[in-house]
């Protein structure tokens, strides 16, 4: 019928280490991206309830500030930089390519290559806590002066910029590689304008990720001077600019942020279309609005620099403002998608609910803090903790389970347990809102964020003895979660092409997918191939 | 709730970061209220009943709809901006002529308070047994101002970036070496109010702490007068 589908599969798959090892097949790195990035979570997420017990009570002993320092300065990089956003890349890794129906992605080493930077990048980040005086303690945001060589003397402040640096590189080199494969690759009959809305975010993401990393990577790179090499680009002493490093970073940070939610808000509008059974709603106004904030994210980054008294607060708050826009359209075509739909709520839709009630949070508190002067008060402080915490936790981690139950039969064949999930679901859910609500008080009441203790003064005791058990709660569901792994793996349902009655190309091939995706494809006249050939009466009325 | 009313207000500047706060909460908690009940509304309401329930009707656009919820939004930050613009200009806002000024440096771990002809004072915020020790194991450096009276702030950092923040006062600014950040504070109530260090610097961060004693301005003239305790 076409090109791709002419592609005979290879007759046997080797499953041995060294073939996983060598690969360069899109969906063996996807999943290595993601059980990678799940290895870097489940590590971070033992860093924040270390992080948590130590602040469980007040003038508590149990962690030095120093080791304190360094558990959150590895918290934040690995959730950021080795978990939320390589998962996106590697969930696109295994999709982009099935969802548009093409056989690999444009540059397969390229993409292998990427896969393994990343993960050395990761390891030579946590190496730190091998040397000396520990791994990197000046927080993710390694603000210059604090990570110049005066201060932060220790050798793992190197080696977190050589692996930030590394996992930067790699990302650059992904994004490339997506939106080559998205432009060139597509099947015959998949226009632009027919690509699953998580593609399309994904060339969103790409297009950030490019504009935003460089930033990034010359910025370690010029600490990097300053460490090693005797430069002096952000000491005041000799004309440096501390500024200079804040702008370069959050010229790299606050797209980096819509790096690590646009691919969710792909997965959300995946997912809630399937189990309402109806088309997304909106189509163009959702991909419209994921480039309407890629592009205002570009002009955001001071808003990170309120309180510092060297940026134009005005400009970077109105920009800040718009983007509420944007991601309310957004809101409203979800909701508008399960408007009068036939909604079933299994574990992927749970978990997008999940994600829809946390991350309006995230949004309406992110709305108050392009304010400056509630930065005033709310900057650096528990409160931004919590927004931070609500758009990447409640909103990107839920997104990333829903995805994981949405897409584990593609990848692995059998399905995830229902029962499992839906307990998993509201451990993580009841969890995460009892750690994280009270952040938002503690600031306002004045608690600083990064520090290893706090006075016992006012409802701060109770409020983070409140938040401690919420951060255990939490710890059951992601147990629940990594049991209900084990026993689809030992006994899980088998899942079939398509087991959710979707709507991509990726339920039109079989469960896993072949090597080079597909037999054959099924004719592509909308947005939803797979759909229409179950349906061909509806095919036609929602033409 | 106290979180909703701010109810510290211990200067003329915070009475108008309070109004700001207020106002974006009030707008925000409606809007989330809104769409929470949306969300959950079409939840319950076309929850599937019988997995054998005929396709609902298959509609993609309502381009009316869709134009009135990118407007409306539009609409509400534009408003919010103006507003919040103006709190900030009245914020801050800096007169040509303080009763007081002083210069503030901030240092790992401590902070030096020198006025403006005379007197200096402040010093480290952690006592001679750091990290382990509870907070108070020195009474901490302190800023004294007089109420009603406005006073200028010179802030800066000797070594690290800093934060100058007084939770009370609705406020913080950054302290950055190389740079001086100038704000006034028109305290408008007595008491002692406990400041913080907000930039992470490192070690004792948690621990860099100030207190701001608000007096009259007869009892701060006298202790201006004092002699420096050496």
């Amino acid at each position: 019928m076409t090109a791709v589908a002419r592609t005979a599969p290879v007759a046997a798959t080797r499953n041995d280490l060294l073939s996983w090892i060598t690969t360069t097949d899109h969906k063996r790195i996807g999943i290595l991206y993601i059980c990678t990035s799940l290895c870097y979570f489940a590590i971070a997420g033992a860093l924040a309830l270390a992080i948590r017990t130590q602040l469980a009570v007040p003038g508590n002993h149990l962690l030095t500030p120093h080791v304190y320092n360094e558990l959150f300065t590895l918290h934040g990089t690995a959730m950021i930089f080795l978990f939320v956003a390589p998962f996106a890349l590697g969930l696109a890794n295994f999709l982009i390519p099935l969802q548009i129906g093409a056989p690999d992605m444009a540059f397969p080493r390229l993409n292998a290559t990427s896969y393994w930077m990343f993960l050395f990048g990761g390891i030579i980040v946590f190496s730190g806590v091998a040397t000396n005086e520990g791994a990197a303690a000046a927080g993710w945001t390694a603000y210059a002066p604090l990570s110049e060589i005066a201060v932060s003397t220790g050798l793992g402040q190197d080696l977190w910029i050589v692996g930030v640096l590394m996992v930067s590189v790699a990302s650059i080199l992904t994004s490339i590689n997506f939106v080559t494969t998205v432009f060139i690759y597509r099947a015959p009959g998949m226009t632009m304008w027919r690509i699953p809305i998580f593609t399309w975010e994904m060339v969103a993401t790409s297009l950030l990720i490019f504009m935003a990393f460089p930033p990034l990577a010359s910025d370690l790179l010029l600490l990097f001077v300053d460490r090693r090499l005797g430069g002096h680009a952000f000491d005041p002493a000799f004309g440096g600019n501390p500024i200079l490093y804040q702008h370069l970073f959050w010229f790299f940070g606050h797209p980096e942020v819509y790096v690590m939610i646009l691919p969710y808000f792909g997965v959300i509008s995946e997912i809630i279309p399937v189990f309402a059974r109806k088309p997304i709603f909106g189509y163009t106004g959702l991909v419209l609005a994921a480039f309407a904030i890629a592009g205002l994210s570009m002009g955001v980054w001071a808003h990170h620099m309120f309180t510092t008294g060297a940026v134009n607060n005005p400009f970077f708050s109105a920009v800040s403002f718009l983007i509420a826009v944007p991601t309310g359209v957004k809101f409203f075509n979800w909701i508008a998608t399960m408007w009068r739909g036939s909604i079933s709520f299994k574990t992927p839709m749970l978990f997008s609910m999940g994600f829809l009630m946390n991350f309006l949070l995230g949004g309406v508190t992110g709305v108050m803090l392009a304010s400056p002067p509630v930065d005033y008060q709310a900057h650096d402080s528990y409160f931004v903790v919590a927004h931070m915490h609500y758009v990447l936790g409640g909103g990107s981690l839920f997104a990333i389970f829903a995805g994981l139950y949405f897409w584990w039969p593609k990848m692995f064949g059998v399905m995830l347990d229902e029962r499992l999930g839906t307990w998993s679901f509201w451990f993580l859910f009841i969890g995460f809102n009892v750690a994280f609500f009270p952040m938002h008080i503690l600031g306002v009441e004045g608690m600083p964020r990064r520090v290893f203790t706090y006075p016992d003064t006012g409802s701060l005791p109770e409020l983070n003895f409140i938040a401690t058990c919420g951060a255990y709660i939490m710890l059951i569901g992601a147990i629940l979660f990594g049991i209900n792994v084990l026993v689809s793996a030992l006994r899980g349902k088998p899942a079939g092409d398509d087991p959710w009655g979707a709507n991509s190309l990726e339920w039109a091939t079989t469960s896993p997918p072949p090597e080079y995706n597909f037999t054959s494809l099924p004719p592509i006249r909308s947005e939803r191939p797979v759909w229409d050939m179950h349906h061909p009466e509806g095919a036609r009325a929602s033409r | 709730m106290h979180a909703l009313t701010w109810p510290m207000s211990a200067t003329s500047q915070s009475t108008l970061l309070g109004g700001d706060w207020r106002l974006l909460t009030t707008v925000g908690l409606i809007v989330a209220a809104l769409v929470w009940g949306l969300i959950l509304f079409a939840a319950f309401r076309w929850r599937r009943r019988d997995d054998r329930e005929a396709l609902p009707p298959q509609f993609r656009n309502n381009y009316p709809l869709e134009i009135a919820w990118t407007i409306v939004p539009l609409i509400i930050v534009g408003i919010l901006f103006v507003y919040t613009y103006r709190a900030e200009a009245g914020v801050d806002a800096v007169i040509a002529h303080p009763d007081v000024t002083v210069a503030v440096h901030a240092y790992r771990w401590g902070w030096n308070f020198a006025y403006v002809g005379g007197p200096i004072v402040g010093g480290p915020s952690v006592g001679p047994v750091d990290g382990g020790a509870p907070i108070d194991a020195a009474p901490p450096p302190q800023l004294v101002l007089p109420v009603g009276e406005t006073t200028r702030i010179e802030l800066t950092s000797d070594d690290v970036t800093h934060g100058f923040w007084v939770p009370d006062f609705l406020f913080k600014r950054d302290a950055i070496p190389g740079m001086i950040n100038t704000f006034d504070l028109r305290p408008d109530k007595l008491g002692t109010f406990l400041g913080r260090c907000s930039q992470f610097c490192g070690y004792d961060h948690a621990l860099m702490t100030f207190t701001v004693r608000v007096v009259t301005p007869k009892a701060f003239a006298a202790w201006r007068n004092l002699p420096v305790p050496s």
